[in-house]
């Protein structure tokens, strides 16, 4: 970054800038969705860019998940770069054939002959009172499935820089964003950068506690770990940012500084995110534990609507708290 | 070749071994058969034998160390072999304290077989506790900070790793982790480093709680540690699963010993020329297998879906171990007791109660007991309650004979009364049925001429 005060912007703005310059860049990338367009889109994401772009690369679909994504395959299939938005991840679950079945496996089944480099972007996770078939986190979900990546933001700064990554790539990408972060404003750079997946990011140093996240409990592991230091306890904190590819490295790297691990992740833990990093710690450094790997994840239970007991069965910095406590034998 | 002689399997259950003794050192020659070392498993301490001849190249294995199966003790040269060419064959440097991994390298892997009773080496097993080790109430367990409640030493990956690098003993640290785990911060303390972090890593997450803590448990106030033997760990293990698994309960009677103690006198009197001595025990064994033979549920074992009911009826008699050699207890084991009479019920518990403190018991004389007896009147005990011995139905803890003002005939007398007090596994016997043994085993003893046919 550079020494002078970066401006300082939010998330949807970030997410804007990266496929606008893509698409200034690249006359094959477009924007599909339900509302991108005339809207401006339902979250505002996409606000202006049907006036620069028009109405052929920014584009209006019905509500038809499954319809549009499978449009947009075929489009990715056929040499064009498209960015479909789901409003959110849990609407893509109508279009779960084509984004599990049909995206991931066409390079694979055509034997290379068809590549399908799209983008699928929108919401993931709780959207606060969405009630339970509207606020699902698909990473434990989707993470399962060979041919994808998926990438996994926290900062404006990381979604620009991934989202660029993500339009270049030539693989389907599964982007999740957060609707509790749209409004989130961090530093973001004017000069263009790029972000590589598979490549954490250390967004708080320690020695004590290793804690690993993805997504908008990032935020959540900070709070925590600020806390935690009042205490005397230093936590590393580690960003994964991409889910696919993992980071592992960085995060071996870490437990076998620190000695103790915590992985906190917003999917429910029966085979989630957070287990396949455990295990993965588990298989790589497992001489360097002190203690077992602590898991924080959402509640094994349908997401509720009620304020109270959703926010009661989310990751928070109670529970991370408590986890690195723990972990560290301190509680 | 070299020959590689590593921790043999030397019961069903075994997973690793203390190596207790050495019996020889680098250098000697051995022959097949010799003995090598004694092994402690976790129910007795064994000799371990070589099947091969040749000159001990390297010994690997530190006195003291638990060692798993299968890991290599000794490295053993064979004839026409130098020592360092033995040793260069396995990969071992010379001068490599207390390497215990199994290296492969070109040596010809060798596991000392276990003991078989056809082996004509004469294995003699020196048993020291277990099969039915842990039948007394009065044997419970200290327990350890260094072992869970299953008898296995907790270490957390990583403060393994340390130990090993800075060849520590972990039998010689103290576990602050759940169940006693041993975790970093008790190996750094062991090794002297960083232990004032160590000791304050609790308070500084915590202050408000050891400002007010009067005392504040840290490693170094807990006063010596004594390592557990495996018997120890045995008992421990066995005594909790059967207190908390079993449904106990208890039941009493007073039993008029007069009768018994002059029949007893009698037959003393009458077979001292023969050298023989009965005890009072000799009879209780004796009058408990009949007295199993009318109700033989006390003679069975719980299996969760149905009841084993033993063919033999074979009684174990607890035998306190002297506190000279480490205490404990065992339970030896008087097979068909009910087949016998109380002349070689007599001579077999001598036998193998000498044998208990002495060198020790074989698996087989502490195993298969189906009812146990402990007595403590040797030590004046008015009354007490045993734990039940699993897989055993019941037991019986037997009090002194004590002069006491008892009623006989409608009149105030002094006479001896012994309190008998059985413990049964309500699973098996309800409590009417135990009242019913009792009356039964009363009968014999206060009539116990019945015991002589």
């Amino acid at each position: 970054m550079t020494a002078v005060a970066t401006r300082q912007i939010q998330f949807r703005e970030a997410l804007r800038e990266a496929m606008s310059e893509e698409m200034r860049r690249d006359p094959r990338v477009f924007l599909m969705g339900e509302e991108v367009a005339q809207y401006q889109g339902a979250y505002k994401v996409s606000q202006g860019m049907l006036e620069e772009f028009g109405p052929r690369r920014i584009i209006d679909t019905p509500i038809s998940e499954n319809g549009f994504a499978g449009l947009g395959i075929g489009a990715a299939m056929m040499g064009l770069r498209p960015i479909i938005e789901f409003m959110s991840w849990s609407f893509s679950l109508v279009a779960a054939d084509q984004i599990l079945n049909n995206a991931p496996k066409m390079l694979y089944m055509s034997g290379g002959q068809f590549g399908c480099p799209i983008v699928f972007r929108g919401n993931d996770g709780a959207g606060g009172q969405l009630g339970s078939t509207h606020s699902w986190a698909v990473e434990g979900l989707f993470s399962n499935v060979p041919g994808l990546r998926i990438a996994i933001p926290s900062t404006p700064y990381d979604a620009k820089g991934l989202l660029k990554t993500a339009i270049r790539c030539d693989d389907p990408v599964f982007f999740l964003e957060s609707e509790r972060m749209l409004g989130n404003k961090g530093p973001v750079p004017e000069e263009e950068y790029l972000i590589a997946f598979g490549v954490a990011d250390i967004k708080r140093a320690g020695t004590d506690c290793t804690i690993v996240s993805f997504g908008r409990p990032v935020h959540f592991c900070l709070e925590a770990a600020e806390k935690l230091a009042a205490e005397g306890i230093e936590c590393e904190v580690i960003d994964g940012r991409t889910i696919r590819p993992l980071d592992i490295d960085t995060i071996i790297e870490s437990v076998k500084k620190t000695g103790y691990c915590v992985v906190v992740d917003q999917s429910w833990p029966f085979g989630s995110v957070a287990s396949e990093v455990a295990a993965q710690v588990y298989e790589r450094a497992m001489d360097y534990l002190d203690n077992r790997v602590y898991r924080v994840c959402s509640d094994d239970v349908p997401a509720p609507y009620s304020k109270v007991l959703e926010q009661a069965m989310l990751p928070h910095a109670g529970k991370i708290i408590e986890a690195v406590k723990k972990a560290t034998y301190l509680a | 070749m070299a020959i590689e002689i590593k921790m043999p399997r030397l019961s069903d259950t075994m997973e690793a071994g203390t190596l207790v003794k050495w019996n020889v050192k680098e250098g000697d020659k051995v022959e097949a058969g010799q003995v090598l070392a004694d092994i402690e498993t976790d129910k007795a301490t064994m000799e371990m034998p070589t099947y091969d001849a040749g000159r001990v190249a390297k010994i690997l294995c530190p006195v003291g160390a638990n060692v798993a199966v299968g890991e290599t003790l000794m490295i053993l040269a064979e004839e026409g072999e130098s020592i360092e060419q033995a040793v260069q064959s396995v990969g071992v440097g010379a001068g490599e304290p207390a390497a215990r991994e199994a290296k492969t390298g070109g040596a010809r892997q060798h596991e000392a077989r276990g003991i078989s009773e056809s082996t004509s080496t004469a294995t003699i097993m020196k048993s020291k506790s277990d099969a039915g080790a842990g039948a007394a109430s009065a044997a419970t367990s200290n327990g350890s900070d260094g072992e869970s409640a299953s008898g296995r030493m907790l270490v957390s990956p990583l403060a393994r790793r340390i130990a090993e690098e800075n060849d520590l003993d972990l039998n010689a640290v103290k576990g602050t982790g759940p169940q006693g785990r041993i975790i970093k911060r008790d190996v750094l303390a062991a090794l002297g480093q960083d232990a004032s972090a160590a000791a304050a890593a609790p308070s500084k997450a915590a202050p408000a709680l050891s400002a007010s803590a009067p005392l504040l448990i840290t490693p170094t106030n807990l006063g010596g540690k004594v390592s557990l033997s495996s018997m120890r760990q045995t008992i421990a293990r066995r005594l909790v699963e059967s207190k908390t698994t079993i449904p106990h309960y208890q039941v009493s009677v007073s039993v008029n010993a007069d009768p018994l103690l002059d029949l007893r006198a009698t037959l003393n009197e009458q077979l001292a020329s023969q050298n023989v001595k009965l005890s009072v025990n000799d009879f209780l064994v004796r009058a408990c297998a009949l007295a199993i033979h009318q109700h033989p549920h006390f003679n069975a074992a719980w299996k969760g879906d149905s009841l084993l009911i033993g063919e033999h009826i074979n009684v174990g008699v607890a035998v306190a171990l002297p506190e000279e050699r480490g205490g404990g207890l065992v339970v030896a084991t008087l097979r068909d007791a009910d087949r016998k009479g109380l002349r070689q019920i007599s001579a077999e518990t001598k036998a193998l109660a000498d044998k208990a403190r002495g060198k020790g018991l074989s698996l087989e004389e502490m195993a298969d007991s189906t009812f146990t007896i402990s007595n403590l009147g040797m030590f004046d005990v008015d009354f007490f309650t045993a734990i039940i011995n699993p897989p055993n139905a019941a037991i019986l803890a037997v009090g002194a004979a004590l002069k006491k003002p008892v009623v006989r005939n409608d009149e105030l007398a002094i006479g001896h009364e012994m309190a008998c007090t059985l413990s049964c596994d309500h699973r098996i016997i309800d409590g009417a049925s135990g009242a019913r043994f009792l009356q039964t085993l009363k009968g014999m003893l206060e009539n116990p001429a019945t015991l002589l046919v």
